[in-house]
């Protein structure tokens, strides 16, 4: 995953010092008025695109990885493995630089948001007790991380839809049941929210 | 109704709406039975973090925390009925986050780093009992 953190160490105590000549730069790399903004929605909106390019982009290039757990994708792969290797860890470098050079042109309420963005997290404890309760059988560590981890996208999904309401209707941030409850409206139409409470009935 | 804040007055449909922001530990929630609110802390900081105010309101934390219990719960179902009846595998999840690419992106991303953490966790521990 591109985790600015990750590969270049040093680039951490730049950070605060570069803030300051990223700042008329970085407007140019995301969507032009996305440095300063007075209002929270459309900063975290802009953030929100910018993590959404993130995760696409590095969902291209993922399957090939694990030659251990027997991907069907790995067999396409033995065709042209170098060119594509070489590809994804160009594209995953980049997307690397972009994010650092985006990170270290946040404020402070920015990176506040972004470290509360990043390190939130449902407790696995939680999530492995409401599984087992509901199969009544025990389920593997992958199974919860696999669950806590789209729960917690599905929960991005609708807190971002519902400050797309909120903002449509004019109204300010702390998020009000209202807009929840539209964003969940929204959502099902689009049958991003599984319902199998109701059973449609096609041909009357 | 004047001396309300300025936020409240325009609410339409939730009179009785209270203002208790700090009140994360459960009370009873009459809505969805009363199952004690199992992700509250960390809903409050994940709301934040996707966009909403530092201090989320308390209902809209509730309501988010019956949905993504809802989430859970189908996903559960759905997965016990397909690939190996009665229990839950990671195949089945990803099978069923086909569609979704965000989702898919994530778990593939997850298991992907959670393997090479594994591997790492192991290297280091094989070259500590070496040495």
């Amino acid at each position: 995953m591109a985790d600015p953190a990750r590969i270049k160490p040093e680039a951490k105590p730049e950070r605060t010092a570069s803030a300051k000549e990223e700042h008329p730069k970085s407007g140019g790399t995301e969507d032009g008025p996305a440095t300063a903004k007075p209002t929270d929605n459309k900063e975290s909106s802009s953030q929100d695109e910018s993590k959404q390019e993130v995760k696409s982009e590095m969902a291209a290039g993922e399957d090939e990885d694990e030659g251990t757990s027997g991907e069907p994708s790995a067999k396409r792969l033995k065709v042209e493995p170098e060119k594509k290797k070489e590809k994804r860890q160009k594209v995953d470098e980049d997307e690397i630089q972009k994010m650092q050079v985006l990170v270290s042109s946040f404020s402070e309420e920015q990176l506040n948001r972004y470290e509360m963005y990043r390190r939130a997290a449902f407790p696995k404890a939680a999530i492995k007790r409401l599984i087992q309760s509901i199969t009544g059988s025990s389920v593997s560590q992958n199974v919860v991380i696999a669950m806590s981890g789209i729960s917690k996208v599905f929960a991005g999904e609708i807190v971002e839809e519902a400050l797309d309401v909120c903002e449509k209707w004019g109204d300010t941030p702390p998020l009000q049941p209202k807009h929840m409850r539209e964003a969940v409206r929204r959502l099902k139409s689009r049958d991003q929210i599984p319902n199998t409470k109701y059973k449609q009935i096609l041909f009357h | 109704m004047c001396h309300f804040p300025t936020r409240m007055a325009d609410e339409e449909d939730e009179t009785g709406f209270d203002e208790e922001l700090d009140d994360g530990s459960g009370g009873v929630d009459v809505g969805h039975g009363k199952r004690k609110r199992l992700f509250s802390k960390e809903l409050r900081c994940m709301m934040y973090g996707f966009g909403d105010d530092q201090n989320p309101y308390t209902e809209s934390v509730d309501i988010l925390e019956d949905l993504v219990i809802e989430f859970i719960t189908e996903m559960t179902h759905k997965a016990m009925s397909i690939g190996r009846q009665g229990r839950v595998q990671v195949e089945d999840i990803v099978f069923l986050i086909r569609k979704d690419p965000r989702k898919f992106a994530r778990v593939k991303d997850l298991l992907t780093m959670n393997e090479e953490l594994k591997r790492a966790r192991k290297a280091f521990d094989e070259a500590n009992y070496g040495s």
